[in-house]
């Protein structure tokens, strides 16, 4: 009896997943548990492994395309089973969609707008209303494709900026010389230089600069939300720097039980994000989102983190920090960013913050203006410790601080709202002490 | 003040002095020897010209297999050396007419570089706001014992011998021995050659070297590959070979052609600090070294041992200088062996390609394919060889052996250059009957 391969539920939200490649093609036998394809939520990348042992005996999409969760993508049988009857219906929308070039979205299934934990995904309407990449009238197209002239060059003269057939005739009239490899390589995307190095100024091709790489999905994600926070946010910065010695004397401590049972290592990072956690608590305004004018504020702290991966930022949120110990968060910290530098957080643990923390003290930024993570209200940057020179009564002394950089949504908050906020994350650094804070529950 | 000092005038150096001269700079040339440089005086040329009588020689002795009935040739080395001096007289002239055309002023005596912008030769100080150094290279003298004792020949001292060796032992395999071992062969000399290496004519194309050596085989020439000189003594020369055998071979004369060595010394490079490497000028494609306003170009930066890169170099130094800003580019520098037959070669070979993981196609063919070198090679042998770029079939490379190869490789040079696929060479059309309508053919071969 022949087994279906689904395309798995990644999480709660996700409705649907690129299969970004095959590793396994019809006819190639498979174990139970091997890994037989590659996904992508619009959040990180999986590894699909196969639900029986077998003969792949087919498949129903490609490489590229867009599947909604738990459709069939193939089949797990024995050779010369009939697979039609798995094949999945002509309207779903795996058929169609394919995502060459446009960036995915998840389903408007998830009515974000309503629920107000929820991260505002990007809409059809939105993605579309990014500036279109530039038109080239086919009889451009063309004589470009005989001449081998790329069309990023041109600037159009046609309508709108539309390049027609006269502008490649008069880019051709003043452009270099191509060799015959160096053409080959243009229609193949590579870049055409300012000048050639060849006889008379022939275009040769290691003139040519590399042809563009396509962003990831991930990337496009990334790239989308980072426009979108900006064009629809009135963002600025407020930057302030806290006495950094409690935490330090507490990162000593913590250092010094290390081996002793049920030690939990924390770090200077997980301090910081509880503290702040605290002090979100207190703040209401801050702790918030603002969707279709409306301002959502949240009892919970659902704290998400800026995390480096080597596929790109990922942004996991720890629910409810609020009630967790200092230790708990730790712990909950490193394994959610483990898991996302591994690539196998859940999607359920990327979205739903209510505020974010990027940290970029450990690589010696100063200071920065981090971008809030529309919809959220506001955006905490840490920053490395540095010496500052303080007054005191026995003249000016140097002490160690950690700058803070708080980017806020002036829509939403003001900036005398922020810098409270802000006063109150110094007040509650320069008060830290490790003894009161690892059996607070 | 100077716009140029030029220090050596080989074809590095005298080619750069002229074009700048052209371009109305004032130029000043020194040369410790002679003008030409060892190209003119003690390589290229004077090579060529011995090498042309001994084919002459070998074409008469061959006559009979064009129907042609002769006495038996003589080789009168006294007339073949002076004819090879009227060579060397005449374009030295050639070179010195142009140098003065030019208003390039020329200094026969070793100039040392004083400071920045400064030199010194016999006791007078030249100041200039660029200096280009040209000074080439000299035969190596690697560390085997006995081999810089009296009556080992080099290279320069090879081309003056007036007579004929009646054995001849050639310690290094490279172009020079090669070269050497085709001209006394053809004269009946007795040439064995020992070389470290497991081939010869390292960097050059393996099916065309070792059609090369088979070649030089039936010229008697003997192949000690694989062989480590260890010491060189009583006119014998001691070698290891590849299996650890000590073994040892004598000859009348013992060569020397182990390769070369830039030449540097008494140049002051340590007055100024310019950066070298194994003694080799380290350079920029734009011929500058580390120290503004010094430029080196041919043999002494070590980074290709042949007259037309070091003119190439030159001039593009020169460029930079004066001109128009360039780089120079060592994609399409030929190569060619003057042995009989000969060998010519530009572009990547086979394992460069893969080292560079370019992925290729191979198409050779005999030079017969072309009625011409039937026509003209009773009995000889030739090929093409060319590599073409799997993706796009670009042109790659050349790789050519037998008669008038090295005559046709400008055509292969100007389709590497330009880039052409082997469909735009079978669009140009090539003169019948040639032997250049072998290359054609090879490119129609490759698709």
């Amino acid at each position: 009896m022949a087994t279906p391969i689904l395309m798995p539920k990644q999480g709660n939200t996700v409705e649907e997943c690129i299969l970004i490649a095959w590793k396994k093609k019809p006819g190639d036998e498979v174990s139970e548990g091997d890994i037989i394809a590659e996904i992508e939520t619009d959040k990180a990348t999986f590894e699909l492994e196969s639900p029986a042992s077998g003969e792949l005996i087919g498949t129903f999409c490609e490489e590229g395309d867009l599947v909604p969760v738990l459709t069939n993508i193939g089949v797990i049988g024995k050779k010369g089973e009939d697979i039609e009857a798995f094949r999945p219906s002509e309207d779903t929308p795996a058929e169609e969609v394919s995502v060459s070039s446009a960036p995915s979205e998840p389903s408007a299934a998830a009515p974000a707008a309503t629920t107000a934990t929820a991260s505002a995904p990007v809409t059809k309407a939105e993605a579309e209303s990014v500036p279109q990449a530039k038109t080239v009238s086919p009889r451009a197209k063309k004589l470009a494709e005989r001449y081998g002239i790329s069309t990023d060059a041109i600037s159009g003269t046609g309508p709108g900026g539309r390049v027609i057939e006269a502008d490649i005739r008069a880019y051709r009239a003043t452009a270099p010389r191509l060799s015959s490899l160096a053409k080959e390589l243009v229609k193949d995307g590579y870049r055409m230089p300012q000048k050639g190095t060849g006889i008379g100024g022939m275009v040769l091709s290691g003139d040519l600069g590399k042809p563009g790489i396509p962003l990831s999905n991930m990337r496009s994600i990334i790239a989308s939300r980072m426009m979108e926070s900006l064009q629809e946010a009135a963002q600025f910065t407020l930057n302030a720097s806290a006495p950094a010695a409690p935490l330090l004397a507490a990162r000593k401590e913590i250092k010094a039980q290390k081996g002793k049972p049920g030690f939990v290592d924390v770090n200077l990072n997980d301090m910081l994000m509880y503290i702040t956690t605290l002090g979100l608590a207190e703040s209401p305004d801050v702790n918030a989102e603002l969707i279709d004018n409306k301002i959502y504020q949240h009892d919970d702290v659902d704290i998400a983190f800026a995390c480096d991966t080597p596929k790109g930022l990922l942004v996991p949120v720890i629910k409810e920090a609020q009630k967790l110990s200092l230790p708990e968060l730790a712990t909950r910290l490193k394994t959610y960013a483990q898991e996302a530098v591994n690539g196998n957080i859940s999607p359920d643990l990327l979205s739903g913050g209510s505020f974010t923390v990027s940290n970029l003290g450990n690589l010696g930024i100063e200071s920065f203006t981090p971008i809030i993570n529309a919809p959220q209200v506001a955006i905490l940057g840490v920053c490395a410790i540095g010496l500052k020179p303080v007054k005191t009564s026995e003249g000016v002394q140097f002490v160690d601080h950690i700058g803070l950089s708080l980017t806020i949504d002036h829509q939403a908050i003001d900036g005398a709202v922020g810098a409270r906020f802000l006063k109150k994350l110094v007040e509650r650094i320069s008060t830290f002490k490790l003894s009161t804070e690892i059996s607070h529950v | 003040m100077y716009d140029l000092i030029v220090i050596g005038a080989g074809p590095g150096g005298y080619e750069a002095a002229i074009h700048a001269g052209k371009m109305k700079k004032k130029v000043i040339l020194f040369d410790k020897k002679y003008i030409g440089g060892t190209c003119l005086n003690v390589g290229c040329i004077p090579t060529k010209t011995l090498l042309k009588s001994a084919h002459v020689y070998h074409d008469c002795k061959e006559s009979g297999l064009y129907g042609i009935t002769t006495s038996a040739p003589k080789f009168n080395m006294a007339k073949v050396q002076a004819r090879k001096k009227k060579v060397i007289t005449t374009l030295t002239q050639g070179v010195e007419g142009m140098l003065k055309r030019s208003k390039v002023k020329v200094v026969k005596a070793a100039a040392t570089i004083i400071d920045k912008g400064i030199v010194e030769a016999e006791g007078k100080t030249y100041k200039a706001s660029n200096i280009l150094i040209a000074t080439g290279s000299a035969p190596a003298v690697p560390p085997i014992k006995g081999i810089d004792s009296k009556g080992i020949l080099d290279s320069t001292s090879a081309l003056g011998l007036t007579k004929i060796p009646t054995s001849l032992v050639i310690i290094g395999g490279g172009v020079i021995g090669l070269e050497f071992a085709s001209l006394f062969s053809d004269l009946g000399t007795k040439v064995t050659i020992v070389e470290m290496l497991p081939n010869i004519a390292p960097g050059i194309d393996t099916d065309v070297t070792s059609h090369l050596k088979e070649g030089l085989e039936k010229k008697k020439v003997k192949f000690n590959l694989g062989c480590a000189v260890q010491e060189v003594k009583n006119k014998t020369v001691n070698f290891k070979d590849k299996n650890g055998t000590k073994r040892s071979v004598k000859g009348e004369y013992i060569l020397n052609a182990t390769g070369r060595r830039p030449v540097t010394e008494g140049l002051g490079l340590e007055n100024i600090g310019v950066n070298t490497n194994r003694g080799n000028i380290t350079t920029s494609d734009e011929g500058k070294t580390n120290i503004p306003g010094i430029w080196a170009c041919g043999d002494v930066t070590g980074r290709c041992l042949l007259a037309h890169a070091a003119t190439a170099e030159g001039l593009v130094a020169v460029n930079n200088m004066f001109g128009t800003p360039t780089t120079m580019r060592y994609e399409a520098i030929p190569s060619v062996i003057y042995t009989n037959p000969e060998v010519a070669c530009v572009g990547k070979t086979e394992a460069q390609c893969k080292d560079e993981e370019i992925e290729y196609t191979v198409s050779a063919l005999p030079m017969a394919v072309a009625g011409r070198f039937t026509v003209e090679n009773e009995g000889k042998f030739g090929m093409v060889k060319v590599l073409v770029g799997k993706a796009y079939g670009q042109l790659l490379g050349v790789h050519m052996i037998g008669s008038h190869c090295s005559e046709i490789l400008q055509g292969a040079v100007t389709m590497i250059e330009c880039e052409m696929r082997v469909k735009d060479v079978k669009d140009i059309v090539f003169p019948h009957p040639t032997v250049s309508e072998a290359l054609k053919e090879a490119c129609i071969h490759a698709g």
